[in-house]
């Protein structure tokens, strides 16, 4: 009952919105729907790393039968590194923020 | 036992017919070297990665150099300027009695337009699929007669900035692909640039 009870006061708006928007969405002609909030775009950058990971290990790769694993390898330690990156980064803005505002 | 004697494999193709063939589809300079994986793989990223961008961002997310927001020829004008006087301008349509036209602005300062649209440069390399998907940018940008509106939307922030990065660098790992796979053909071996 409190599963249903979520689900139809917390899901199901933002599922119905998001139907609708795929609904009325021409491919191609207008942008992809579903919001693009800032919790959103940070997953588009996965692909993006799984992809450089392919073809940079399938360059640099003598056998193909490795690459799958290499690209899998080098994905994981491009997030990790961008994450590091990103903590760095908020860490040094924090620190500006408390010293300087 | 027989093995592939590579170095005559490719010894038949020359670098620049394979570098052709890179970008006119993405991965075939591997397959010509007779490196079917290497060349799929490459391959179906590249054309996955830049379908994505578009999906992502619209084909709009393409600006094609020497045209306008509104899917016509830019062009150079001369504007009288009561102010400073003579100065150039781009413009879309050149209706205005004080503007005198110099031509397309891609043959009076192509530098110049293509330096205004950089991600042209990265996204062209993708080959024929992103020419022709410029020319369908071109077309979606172009009003509809009814509403007066252009029929395809252009998106903005970040779906703009993702659908631009996937596109690009679609094209940058084409030619990626298309220097190493002419290199391998220089070398006289499939696995010459990885050596």
């Amino acid at each position: 009952m409190i599963a249903a009870g979520v689900c139809v006061n917390f899901f199901m708006p933002h599922l119905a919105s998001l139907v609708t928007g795929v609904l009325a969405w021409t491919p191609f002609l207008q942008p992809m729907p579903g919001g693009w909030r800032d919790s959103v775009w940070p997953w588009f950058m996965l692909p993006l790393c799984l992809a450089v990971s392919v073809v940079y290990k399938s360059i640099k790769c003598e056998s193909m039968r490795h690459v799958p694993r290499q690209a899998v390898e080098i994905t994981v330690w491009i997030i990790l590194g961008m994450g590091g990156a990103a903590a760095l980064l908020a860490i040094l803005v924090r620190s500006v923020e408390y010293f300087h505002g | 036992m027989p093995t592939t004697d590579y170095s005559a494999l490719v010894s038949r193709r020359s670098p620049t017919t394979v570098a052709a063939a890179g970008w006119l589809v993405p991965g075939a300079g591997y397959l010509l070297l007779g490196d079917r994986a290497r060349g799929l793989t490459v391959g179906i990223t590249v054309v996955v990665l830049f379908v994505g961008g578009l999906l992502i961002g619209g084909v709009r997310v393409l600006e094609v150099p020497g045209y306008g927001p509104h899917g016509r020829p830019l062009e150079t004008v001369v504007v009288r300027d009561r102010q400073s006087g003579l100065r150039e301008d781009v413009v879309e349509e050149t209706s205005d009695e004080n503007q005198r036209d110099l031509g397309w602005v891609m043959r009076v300062h192509p530098i110049d337009e293509i330096r205004n649209k950089p991600w042209s440069i990265a996204q062209v390399m993708a080959g024929p699929l992103a020419v022709a998907a410029g020319a369908g940018a071109v077309m979606a940008s172009e009003r509809d007669v009814a509403t007066g509106l252009p029929v395809g939307a252009r998106s903005h922030a970040r779906v703009n900035e993702i659908g631009v990065l996937y596109t690009a660098i679609a094209g940058m790992l084409n030619l990626l692909a298309i220097i190493d796979a002419s290199h391998r053909a220089a070398q006289g071996s499939p696995q010459g640039a990885a050596q």
